[in-house]
């Protein structure tokens, strides 16, 4: 009998741990210190040049009396809500129609297009296109002279403005994500339920929606936590103005930190943002990882 | 019924596609012709090569493309290799507490960036490596391995550990079980994760805002935002020229993006 050479394979030895090693550096040195900095941080007071002084929870406390932070928490409350209803439902419908129509390919890539595009240059287009001499001169072409004015400049409309111009862009991902999620569901349920005799509004209720609730799991915590992180787009549009009106939690850690040097109240609202996608994103990694614990 | 549906995406792909051709259209006006003229006019001259010198003049738009195009292609590769040497530790070599390991490494996706922005500035203005070419690859490398290491290790999990056992049986090196046997068979994800990190390096806005301040140094899409709203056709024209390299990526890769998604999720 041959007695294979097992021990010789699998024995491991401390170059094995060489193939971490840059990985795990760059990521405990840039990241993982990055997130203890940041919570002690939030516990002091520093403006960026002189030493920093200790604070205690005085930021939090300052941060939860804030108007401009309940106005931002609430921002940031209006964009989650919004994207969930824009990236779950839109792209579903937009991908059953696709998946029915004569020119697949063509629409796939026409909806998918302003993906393509980064979300600086998508925020640029709508603030070009809606700016006082874009489609609001167009209003005024019609009659309503009133409307010829900068819509980005006009509270929580613009925060509306941003959201679906947000959707023009994320749309694309989550459509074709369900569009790979409805090519891949089996024929068989369909054609039993076909055989009898499901008529369309109850197919796609009992058979098909069920069959893609994976797929829906993934673009739905995606874009959950996406949502929360929004910056370029705002950035770029409004700064979060007028007057810090269309700010979301995001903005404001950027606005306190880099703007008004006031970097531990910064850090306070980022700590209080993480906190909260941490939160959410636990259910993510809740089902990623539920059934693969034991395959590391 | 399909009549129907057509129809209905026709419609909805105009819409879709209106800003793009607005934007094209604007970039060839000029100015006052802009500001002055009809939203719908078509251009009366092309002012496109106009516009784009002026956008290269005013915020050194050529170095900016060099300095975002060495960042993302640097911060893409550099991370590649990092990555998938780590990921094929965790899912092929005996290495104690792998899953601890994985957690480090793949916190890095879990956190928002906003996290990483404070800190990161300060650390680089007493490093002195705020506002250098070296400071951003550092940068950008880091943040595209949490999210490389964890497809590649999806990838390799699905690789039975009998082809790595008898590769070794047969005489190969752990580096050469690495290099010669699973890197080839991961070229589609591969090739995914490589565009996919490109393109968020190549289009992120915060960080080459924040942790840089020269014109030659800063990212492309740092630069445009700096174009302010006065100039409309220039702005317009500024978009289509940094997007340009993503595009054509999306074009090269739009059949391999449905496959590609298959990598991502579980």
């Amino acid at each position: 009998m041959i007695i294979k050479p097992k021990a010789r394979i699998n024995t491991s030895s401390w170059t094995d741990y060489l193939y971490i090693a840059p990985a795990v550096l760059l990521v405990t040195t840039f990241f993982i210190s990055s997130i203890i900095y940041t919570g002690f941080l939030s516990f002091h007071n520093w403006d960026g040049f002189s030493s920093m002084t200790f604070a205690g929870f005085s930021n939090y406390i300052l941060l939860f009396k804030d108007p401009n932070f309940r106005i931002s928490a609430m921002n940031t409350i209006i964009w989650v809500v919004c994207s969930l209803v824009v990236s779950l439902v839109f792209p579903l419908i937009l991908a059953i129609f696709i998946s029915k129509s004569s020119w697949l390919t063509g629409f796939k890539n026409i909806f998918y297009f302003p993906t393509a595009l980064s979300a600086t240059v998508g925020g640029m287009i709508i603030v070009s296109m809606i700016s006082k001499y874009g489609i609001p001169q167009l209003f005024a072409m019609l009659g309503f002279k009133n409307m010829m004015q900068d819509w980005l400049a006009v509270p929580y409309v613009n925060t509306f403005i941003m959201i679906f111009m947000g959707a023009w862009q994320s749309v694309g991902l989550n459509m074709l994500l369900f569009l790979s999620g409805l090519k891949n569901i089996p024929s068989s349920p369909i054609e039993a339920a076909t055989i009898e005799g499901a008529g369309t509004y109850s197919m796609y209720r009992k058979v098909i929606f069920p069959l893609l609730k994976p797929t829906t799991t993934v673009v739905l915590l995606m874009s959950l936590v996406n949502s929360f992180k929004v910056f370029d787009s705002i950035w770029v549009m409004t700064k979060g103005g007028p007057y810090r009106s269309s700010e979301t939690l995001a903005l404001t850690m950027y606005q306190e930190s880099f703007i008004n040097n006031k970097f531990g109240l910064g850090a306070a609202v980022a700590v209080v943002l993480t906190v909260v996608i941490i939160i959410v994103s636990y259910f993510n990694l809740k089902s990623t990882f539920g059934d693969n614990y034991y395959s590391v | 019924m399909r009549v129907v549906i057509n129809f209905i995406l026709a419609i909805l792909g105009i819409t879709w596609l209106f800003p793009v051709m607005f934007t094209i259209f604007g970039s060839f006006k000029g100015k006052m012709e802009y500001n002055l003229g009809n939203f719908w006019d078509f251009p009366k001259h092309n002012l496109f090569s106009e516009n784009m010198l002026t956008a290269f003049k005013m915020v050194d738009l050529s170095n900016s493309m060099l300095s975002s195009f060495i960042y993302a292609f640097s911060g893409a590769a550099l991370s590649l290799i990092i990555a998938t040497s780590a990921a094929y530790a965790i899912s092929h070599l005996n290495i104690k507490f792998k899953m601890f390991w994985f957690m480090i490494i793949y916190s890095g996706t879990i956190f928002p960036f906003q996290i990483y922005l404070i800190p990161v500035y300060k650390e680089y203005t007493q490093l002195h490596l705020y506002d250098t070419r070296l400071g951003m690859i550092l940068f950008y490398t880091s943040i595209c391995v949490p999210f490389i290491m964890f497809v590649l290790r999806n990838f390799f999990i699905g690789i039975s550990k009998e082809i790595s056992e008898s590769a070794r049986i047969d005489g190969c090196s752990k580096m050469q079980v690495l290099t010669r046997i699973f890197i080839p068979m991961a070229k589609a994800p591969l090739a995914i994760v490589f565009l996919s990190q490109f393109t968020w390096c190549w289009n992120d806005l915060m960080f080459g805002l924040t942790l840089t301040k020269t014109p030659g140094i800063r990212s492309v899409m740092a630069a445009i935002s700096l174009l302010g709203k006065s100039n409309i056709p220039l702005l317009l024209t500024g978009c289509i020229v940094v997007s340009i390299p993503t595009i054509i990526l999306f074009l090269l890769l739009q059949k391999n993006f449905e496959s590609g998604f298959v990598y991502t999720s579980k």
